[in-house]
């Protein structure tokens, strides 16, 4: 007898219907798994047997075939063990193949019959939304996001006694609305009062905020560049549904943050080491394709300290995806698209000795100055909207002066720009295209004149020009500017993305 | 042995060219020889000097003449102590070296007065405007410029005497390595210039490459080629010091220029100003120090009188109120961004647009996060 059971498997970020066929017939008794399993799914066979024996279940003294179809694409995890138990049970004539019409089935069983959640749990549920879906316990509150109907159960026992009648099934797992902070392990947080002098930098995050401009910040060490790129996230504003859904899923597939039973609403700030390999970055990786880095921070912030430090071709590796906002993996095996929108915020020292910021103070041989600065390639350098020379603050304004204004002061404002920007029909000026920037920025004469002028004098690129104009239309914004972008909004901008002679120049102070 | 028509000559060249040769092994080779008797000697296996017959292994089947060819077609000359062209500053100097080859125009090695202007290689853009500062003024004053054509206040030194024109004196740069080895790449053109219009020195052979020991010997034949050395900028330790010391040990006056005390690219000038050499301030005092080291009446700066021209009230006159808001707020010396934001207390905005402005009047000049005057 044959018996067909929905399920899901994750592909990178997103779910993947899969339907579970069991075939149990006369033969040696045996149980066969096809359909391109992976380990996890291979050892399912003695983990279903266990829990069958476990809830006093009859295991059918038979052969057994599963088939997981479509049965090109590779499958992994535990997920698919629920519905191949419940796929043996209706083959072999225990349940009613009417009794499970309808539903689909995502869990990991345990040996002694329990069932246990499943990573990306909101991905699957996206999947199978015109199913009943049946989850574990733990599962309910992620799944149920998904907006589809969603029941749990215990144990295998449990779900059938639920599906045939027996027992009814209990009302469903209350789904929290509240906002779920950014604890993911990362440290970002504190508040931008605690920043005392960094005036510039200051002005820079917000900047940076406001228009999703990304940060590069260069200044020897201890000058304050993790404190003051840690406290960006307090500035950007809670996630829109679209992309909490999404950013939640991202988190919820990588299994990182344990159980969620909220939407994602604070943006994720990430902050990786730079000993992360490549695929750790852009994500894939052997088996199921996990998201990376960059789509862990998708609507946040992607904060890479020591930028120096990390391999020239993980670097490179983000360029792509900064240009596009998501990233494609492509592997033998197949290959997934994971949305990756973020901001790019760096830090780095000036030089090797990292004194490069104090006057006459960098003892480092020019040739090895200009070295480290080539770390960075040119395509990626000019992605950073706003480069910035930081340094540090004097011991009077450590001291002496008052603090700088908070979070809450600064965020209040970056929202009302964004809403400026928000009118445009972007979240964020960054993502303002050609013609939509040539309709939102008219530049004064001035502001022309001045563009005109770097245009020839070579020191700015057509892209160049592009990704300045973005800039001005963002401090325009800040500035509560209507249409028209002034001259010194265009200064503004041309001094905040500086450029590689302003941070590592051979002149140094 | 068939010899070219200067044998001497030839030999020396052959000597200068044998593997494993140093400046001393050299100087001990042809002490009381001579280039011909040393040749002759150490390819029979007899010099004294020569005492494992590593060079007379090494001067097998060389012909002097070969040698001394190599460097003519190179368009080098090489200069012989008690012969003609070698400069009359190093004969009878304790290191004077024993074979000196010497590119572009060998007359300037005997023009006089002649001062060294060295310092750091990681010059700080004040210790570089005064570096160019100097060697402009002193070169337009007929002073012979002698430096090591090193990155930063070498460089610095010899692209202002070079500026000074072709009314001004010809510099000098002595350098470490061979005369066919430019080093630093980054100066290359300032070294064919300086050979175009003055003369480029070495006691290395051709091919030598830059190697740590060969700096601070060449320290040596700058501070004895010199009537005075000035050190600009020179942090606690650095080849700067050996030149000064190199100078103090044949008598030769050695002046500093003054810097903050704050700064590291100043530590060793302003520690020889402690041990009693002569501030230097401006030209003049230059030219005061050369004067008295030479006996003579002090020559007159070129042109202006001495000091840089007062920029500041002049030039800020004509700015609007934000205008000069901002250039009060800029010094002289690079002034943070940060700075310049508190004092004006203005919006980044209107600053950086009102030091667009003040750039482009060419009053100050930006650098990576600072701004200072020009």
């Amino acid at each position: 007898m044959i018996a067909s059971i929905p399920s899901a498997v994750l592909q990178g970020v997103d779910g993947c219907p899969v339907v579970v066929e069991v075939h149990v017939a006369n033969g040696l008794p045996g149980f066969t798994v096809v359909g391109l399993p992976d380990a996890a799914v291979r050892e399912s066979r003695d983990r279903v047997r266990a829990s069958f024996a476990s809830s006093g279940l009859p295991w059918p003294r038979r052969r057994i075939t599963v088939n997981l179809a479509p049965s090109a694409i590779p499958k992994g995890g535990a997920g698919l063990d629920l519905p191949i138990a419940l796929g043996v049970l209706v083959a072999s004539g225990v349940v009613a193949p009417e009794a499970v019409a309808g539903y689909a089935f995502v869990g990991e069983l345990g040996l002694d019959g329990s069932l246990r959640g499943v990573p990306g749990a909101l991905a699957l549920a996206d999947a199978l939304r015109s199913h009943r879906l049946v989850v574990a316990v733990e599962d309910g509150p992620e799944a149920s996001l998904g907006g589809g109907t969603c029941l749990t159960a215990p144990n295998l026992v449990e779900v059938v006694a639920r599906c045939t009648g027996r027992r009814p099934w209990p009302g469903p797992p209350p789904a929290t609305t509240g906002p779920q902070g950014t604890d993911d392990g990362s440290g970002a947080a504190g508040d931008l009062a605690e920043v005392r002098g960094h005036l510039l930098a200051r002005r820079a995050l917000e900047v940076a905020a406001t228009g999703g401009h990304h940060l590069l910040m260069v200044g020897p060490p201890g000058a304050g560049k993790t404190l003051l790129a840690n406290r960006l996230p307090g500035l950007l504003p809670d996630l829109d549904d679209a992309t909490a859904r999404v950013a939640t899923r991202i988190r919820s597939a990588a299994g990182i943050g344990g159980a969620t039973t909220s939407l994602l609403r604070r943006p994720p700030f990430r902050a990786p080491h730079h000993g992360l390999s490549a695929v750790a970055m852009i994500g894939g990786g052997t088996g199921a394709l996990r998201p990376g880095e960059v789509s862990l921070a998708h609507g946040g912030t992607l904060f890479l300290d020591e930028l120096g430090e990390f391999p020239t071709t993980v670097l490179d590796a983000l360029r792509q995806p900064l240009e596009d906002g998501v990233v494609r993996v492509s592997r033998s095996h197949g290959s997934s698209t994971c949305p990756a929108r973020f901001l790019l915020v760096a830090a780095m020292n000036p030089c090797p000795c990292g004194e490069g910021g104090v006057p006459g103070g960098c003892r480092c041989p020019p040739a090895a100055r200009a070295r480290y600065g080539r770390r960075l390639s040119g395509p990626l350098l000019d992605r950073f909207d706003i480069t910035l020379r930081i340094d540090r603050p004097a011991d009077t304004e450590l001291l002496d002066r008052d603090p700088g204004e908070s979070t809450a002061v600064v965020a209040a404002r970056v929202a009302e720009a964004r809403a400026r920007a928000g009118a445009r029909g972007v979240p964020t000026n960054a993502e303002l295209d050609g013609p939509a920037l040539d309709q939102a920025t008219s530049l004064d004469d001035r502001a022309t004149a001045c563009l005109e002028a770097h245009l020839r004098s070579g020191k700015l690129s057509a892209r160049g020009l592009l990704r300045v104009r973005r800039l001005a239309r963002t401090v325009a914004d800040l500035d509560g500017a209507g249409d028209t972008v002034e001259s010194r909004h265009v200064s503004e901008a041309l001094f905040l993305r500086g450029g590689r002679d302003l941070l590592f120049g051979e002149e140094t102070r | 042995m068939s010899a070219g028509p200067d044998e001497d000559l030839d030999c020396a060249a052959a000597l200068l060219d044998l593997a494993g040769m140093t400046p001393v092994r050299l100087a001990k080779l042809l002490d009381g020889f001579g280039p011909r008797l040393a040749w002759r000697s150490v390819t029979a296996g007899t010099h004294p000097a020569d005492r494992g017959r590593k060079f007379a292994r090494a001067a097998r089947g060389v012909r002097p003449a070969d040698a001394a060819r190599r460097y003519e077609s190179a368009g080098i000359r090489l200069l012989l102590p008690d012969r003609a062209g070698y400069p009359a500053a190093l004969a009878g100097d304790p290191g004077a070296p024993a074979v000196l080859c010497a590119d572009g125009d060998t007359s300037v090695l005997e023009a006089r007065p002649a001062v060294a202007v060295v310092g750091t290689r990681s010059a700080t853009p004040y210790g570089v405007k005064v570096a160019a500062g100097l060697g402009r003024e002193l070169a337009a004053a007929g002073v012979v410029v002698v430096s090591g054509l090193a990155l930063g206040i070498d460089a610095a030194a010899h692209a202002g005497a070079l500026a000074a024109g072709s009314t001004g004196a010809p510099p000098l740069a002595v350098v470490g390595t061979g005369l066919d080895v430019v080093y630093p790449q980054e100066n290359r053109l300032l070294w064919e210039r300086v050979a175009a219009v003055g003369a480029v020195l070495s006691e290395a052979p051709l091919g030598t490459a830059p190697r740590r020991r060969v700096f601070p010997a060449r320290n040596r034949i700058i501070a004895a080629l010199s009537d005075v050395v000035v050190v600009v900028e020179c942090h606690g330790r650095g080849g700067s010091l050996y030149t000064a010391e190199a100078a103090a040990r044949r008598s030769i006056p050695v002046c500093a220029v003054p810097g903050s005390v704050l700064s590291p690219a100043s530590r060793g000038t302003n520690g020889l100003l402690v041990d009693g050499c002569t501030p230097v301030r401006d030209v003049s005092d230059v030219l005061v120090a050369v004067a008295l080291a030479r006996g003579d009446a002090p020559v007159r700066a070129a042109g202006t009188a001495a000091g840089p021209p007062p920029v500041g009230g002049d030039a800020a006159l004509g700015l609007d109120r934000v205008g000069r808001l901002v250039w009060e707020a800029v010094e002289d010396t690079p002034t943070t961004v940060e700075t310049v934001l508190l004092r004006t207390n203005l919006s980044l905005a209107a600053l950086t647009e009102a030091v667009a402005d003040l750039v482009d009047l060419g009053l100050l000049v930006s650098g990576a996060g600072w701004w200072s005057r020009a």
